[in-house]
């Protein structure tokens, strides 16, 4: 049915709640990112199977969903049960048909699935109560992992649209600006523009057409908030995004998805063709004149079209290569229109704000980075996962009362966050509040959100020399200090790590990385050497060990290492001959293995696959 | 090597035959034929009106498109910072000795592409391979070669 | 009109107009080497990036491409500040890693104290500085038969497919319009060969000499609506005839006159 008027949204909405009502328990099966790659879809399966094979009183299919991104990442394949919140982790096929005999049939807990703290091995049945989940705030992540994504009358029954309608029966375009401009929001996407300025400005400008464009190219390595946002809750990127159009008059607009996410492109074509059929989207939007055209636009896989200059090139069917920014693309952007360009995570905050108002949204964070900020918590930490905290929560908070600490208790080297972009602080910066400002200021930034821990088996210099690898393979090509000097810097961190530097070097990496810096074209040219800088500026003796001493601390630069078997700890199983692809270990089964030094790799196979931690590297 | 190209005209019928849709057109084009065949890349430039240079150059630009058949089974190594540091590198090491062939590189038998991609967004599953469209988390060095077995579901 | 300083000097400009339009109407000169007037600028050597300022900035300075800023009231320019010469000295470093081979590079390396690159040198270096003045042109004359290939340090400037292309009409514009000249032709026996494409040269009617290929008159002739036999006569020869023309138009006005 067409919404024509709110009265008719709300009518719809009780009666969604209705609907979802009836069903007594919900079972909630994670499908987000992380526990799809850990086999989700296969757990989701055995439960529709066994829902079919056995009759369970007052439980049909329609209560079982497949969800967005939960969280947890790090326990899963996650199982939750409603109301309750009965949270079951690493959950296998075979224990689908359990769950539902004795969880929802009569209302008991499997033990054995239940969250387990690591320090206190209590046994804790309700996520809430874990401390993974109780420390956060989830504005923009709001729906995800509560419901059904796939099916938009779970999204009017969580509140969805509402901020929409009531927005176009109630507001004018400069009220929905200024509540906005109220709230605080900066764009999340890392540069962090304040929003209501940017629709200010193009709901001002004179040239038509105007555009609105979600940019969704998440192509920071270890970020995926944006993608937990398109695949699980796309309604309310579609909510923001229309929201925005009509506040800056605005009547078609895109959606960025980056080639890498085609579910993403699945569950957003879904939701417009939804939110079309309810006339919330398209022609004529809940009865009122204001119409908003939106489609997707794929991109085709490169990083600088996370760049807004170089991403609306993209959308016009070109090369993503950037213009230089001295005439902002808030005036000249798609089509050389104005346009505004703003990231998912900040379309998902938007009807969160129009509908509670923008004096809630300032009061949470601090005075000017206001909100809340999703991250996504990977790498060393022992509790990898989506998580939403309010701006200003430390580092330290969210790494060891959110993250648990360091995995298997190894000591904490660094936090890398803001992407390629980015930096590392040490242990001595954990205390620092995350924001759009205090994180620049200490050498690193805080970027879209992905927040990558580090523990001492890292090292600083293999980690500079992978960023500027990725990034002189993402260069575009166009301007000289990114094509060039980005190739020449890696080639010297290649030659650090490979212990055939010199202390010059060093300087010289420096003057060329400032060079860099300020005559870069674009963004990735201009952050390119961050990861360089960041990390000499706080770890300067790591890269002179590999300099002067030509050792590699952590243990990773492969021409700086040598790995030697402890002959008294090994047992001659041969796992370590069948991993190692060089065929440098030598040894029959029950003897000690030997590895020959001249023709080893360095890479670790043997290591890895060795259950007697006989194998050392020196 | 001959292609189908008649599934060309039902491509071109998506979008508008406008040069704003040439990423989208390839990018079926490269679903369709796991490449992009030359012949195909001149009759986009004819039907979205487009000059061939710029075909071109959109085609040699994205991470999407290849000018060279891929393989049946396309393994994408994620080699993202998380994945990176939890140990891809082997990974990408051993399915190189194993397939034979180098990331970038397919199979001669056209059963296998390797590549390395650089985020797939399933970073607290690192280290991430996926197979087509099926990802696989926490691999391991001794579990990866396992994911080239052919799969009894798609 | 507006009001700024450059290197000290107060000079006027029109709005809208690119500093490096006004610091060459000053005759300042400022390298630039991806720039020609006849297409939009590029932004891509950074050679001509100045340092500005404004007196309200408190003394903060930004470094811009003059070929790309517009022109400011108040705005304080300067083209050869030790900052500006600093960054203009590394990019052009950079390039002389690039094309180590490359006489102009080397030349205007040499201004800026770059007599030998100070990294590594690329293997195997063309003299090609991806300035795209090339391809911008090509499209800007319609014909876009050229363009960049791939992306970051392995890109090119290449024929698309790497065969004849099909859109090229042997102009020579790109040729011309090189700053470093790597793109090669041959002009032999009425023949022009460049991107391996073969075309056919027009001998003038009067002289006999070849100066333009078929396919470009027959170009010529479709876009800017010129009969196609206007190019059977070379350039040469009608200034010649018109200034033929001319004097026997001015010898007539005299006896006209006496």
């Amino acid at each position: 049915m067409r919404i024509e008027n709110p009265q008719q949204l709300e009518k719809l909405r009780e009666s969604c709640q209705t609907q979802l009502g009836k069903q007594t328990r919900k079972l909630l099966v994670c499908c987000g990112p992380g526990c799809l790659a850990n086999g989700s879809q296969a757990v989701s399966d055995a439960f529709k199977a066994a829902i079919e094979k056995n009759k369970i009183k007052d439980f049909t299919v329609e209560a079982l969903k497949e969800t967005g991104c939960h969280g947890f990442c790090e326990q899963g394949p996650l199982v939750v049960v409603e109301p309750a919140g009965t949270f079951y982790t690493k959950v296998r096929p075979k224990d689908a048909e359990k769950i539902l005999e004795k969880t929802i049939g009569q209302g008991e807990l499997i033990e054995e699935l239940l969250f387990q703290d690591h320090s206190s091995r209590q046994r804790i049945p309700c996520y809430r109560d874990i401390p993974f989940y109780s420390k956060q705030q989830r504005i923009a992540l709001r729906n995800i992992g509560q419901i059904n994504q796939c099916d938009i009358a779970e999204y009017i029954a969580a509140g969805g649209y509402t901020a929409l309608v009531k927005a176009l029966a109630e507001m004018t375009p400069q009220q929905v600006i200024d509540e906005m401009s109220t709230s605080g929001l900066r764009g999340r996407g890392g540069a962090g523009f304040p929003a209501g300025r940017k629709w200010s400005t193009c709901a001002n400008a004179d040239d038509l057409p105007h555009y609105v464009i979600c940019n969704g190219d998440e192509g920071d390595p270890g970020a995926f908030m944006d993608r937990a946002i398109m695949e699980g809750d796309p309604h309310s990127v579609i909510e923001g995004m229309t929201i925005a159009a009509y506040a800056v008059n605005a009547h078609e607009g895109y959606v960025y998805v980056r080639e890498e996410y085609p579910l993403a492109v699945v569950n957003l074509q879904r939701a417009i063709e939804q939110a079309q059929e309810h006339g919330l989207l398209g022609e004529a939007i809940a009865g009122t004149d204001f119409s908003f055209e939106l489609n997707i636009s794929r991109g085709g896989g490169a990083f600088v079209c996370g760049e807004s200059s170089a991403l609306m090139k993209s959308v016009a069917g070109e090369v993503g290569e950037p213009r230089a920014k001295y005439v902002r693309s808030v005036l000249k952007g798609l089509f050389d229109k104005p346009t505004v360009l703003n990231n998912v995570e900040s379309y998902a905050c938007v009807p969160a704000i129009l509908y509670k108002g923008g004096k809630w949204f300032s009061a949470i964070g601090t005075k000017k980075s206001t909100g809340t900020k999703a991250f996504s918590l990977v790498g060393k930490v022992r509790n990898t996962g989506l998580i939403e905290v309010p701006m200003g929560t430390t580092l330290r908070e969210i790494i060891y009362d959110i993250g648990g600490g360091i995995q298997n208790d190894r000591p904490f080297k660094a936090v890398q966050t803001g992407g390629p972009s980015g930096g590392c602080l040490p242990e001595s910066k954990l205390d620092l509040p995350v924001d759009f400002d205090t994180l620049t200021e200490a050498g690193s930034m805080m970027g879209s959100g992905g927040m990558i821990v580090l523990d001492d088996q890292t090292c600083v210099v293999d980690l500079a020399k992978y960023f500027l690898s990725f990034l002189v393979d993402e260069s575009c090509g166009k301007c000289v200090p990114c094509r060039e000097g980005l190739h020449q810097l890696y080639g010297m961190a290649v030659a650090i790590s490979e212990g055939r530097a010199t202390e010059d070097d060093l300087d010289k990496m420096e003057r060329l990385s400032d060079t860099i810096v300020i005559s870069s074209l674009c963004g990735l040219g201009k952050s390119g050497p961050n990861p360089f800088l960041s990390t000499i500026q706080y770890f300067r003796d790591e890269y002179l060990a590999h300099i002067k001493d030509k050792k590699c601390p952590a243990g990773i630069c492969r021409e700086l290492i040598r790995y030697e078997v402890i002959a008294d700890k090994c047992d001659g199983c041969m796992a370590c001959i069948a991993a190692c692809t060089p065929d440098a270990i030598s040894g029959q089964k029950k003897e000690v293995h030997v590895i020959d030094q001249e023709l080893c790799t360095k890479c670790g196979a043997c290591k890895a696959v060795c259950k007697r931690d006989a194998i050392l590297v020196l | 090597m001959n292609h189908d190209l008649s599934k060309l005209s039902e491509i071109y019928d998506r979008y508008p035959r406008t040069p704003q849709s040439l990423i989208a057109v390839l990018q079926d084009i490269q679903k369709e034929f796991h490449f992009l065949p030359c012949e195909a890349l001149k009759q986009t430039a004819e039907e979205l009106s487009v000059p061939l240079s710029k075909v071109f150059s959109v085609s040699t630009f994205y991470n999407a498109f290849s000018l060279v058949p891929k393989g049946e089974r396309i393994v994408r190594i994620c080699v993202g910072t998380t994945c990176h540091i939890r140990g891809a590198k082997q990974i990408q090491e051993q399915l190189e000795d194993h397939l034979k062939i180098k990331a970038g590189e397919t199979t001669e038998d056209l059963k296998f592409t390797l590549e390395v991609v650089a985020c797939v967004g399933a970073c607290a599953m690192a280290p991430v391979v996926a197979v087509n469209e099926r990802y696989h988390g926490s691999v391991s060095v001794a579990s990866c070669k396992k994911l080239l077995k052919p799969s009894k579901k798609t | 009109m507006v009001s700024l300083t450059i290197n000290g000097k107060v000079v006027t400009a029109r709005e809208g107009e690119m500093l490096l339009t006004v610091t060459r109407r000053e005759n300042i000169d400022i390298p630039a080497l991806c720039h020609h007037d006849a297409v939009e600028p590029f932004g891509g050597c950074r050679l001509c990036t100045v340092e500005i300022t404004k007196a309200e900035w408190d003394g903060w300075t930004n470094y811009v491409t003059a070929c790309l800023y517009p022109v400011e009231d108040g705005l304080i320019v300067q083209t050869h500040s030790s900052k500006v010469n600093e960054l203009r000295r590394t990019n052009l470093d950079l390039l002389s890693a690039r094309c180590p081979n490359s006489p102009e590079i080397r030349q205007l390396a040499s201004e800026y104290g770059v007599t030998q690159t100070s990294f590594e040198e690329v293997p195997d270096a063309d003299n090609c500085i991806l300035c795209g003045l090339c391809t911008r042109v090509c499209e800007q004359l319609g014909f876009k038969a050229i363009s960049t290939v791939g992306r970051g340090h392995s890109k090119q400037v290449a024929a698309p497919l790497k065969e004849a292309p099909p859109d090229c009409v042997g102009c020579l514009s790109c040729a011309q319009v090189c700053p470093t000249n790597v793109i090669e032709y041959t002009d032999t026996d009425g023949m022009r060969t460049i991107w391996n494409k073969p075309f056919d040269l027009i001998a003038c009617s009067e002289c006999g000499k070849h100066t333009i290929t078929a396919a470009f008159a027959d170009a010529l002739s479709t876009l800017r609506e010129i009969p196609r036999d206007y190019f059977d006569v070379c350039d040469e020869c009608r200034r010649k005839e018109l200034s033929l023309k001319m004097g026997s138009i001015v010898a007539w006005s005299q006896e006209e006159a006496s």
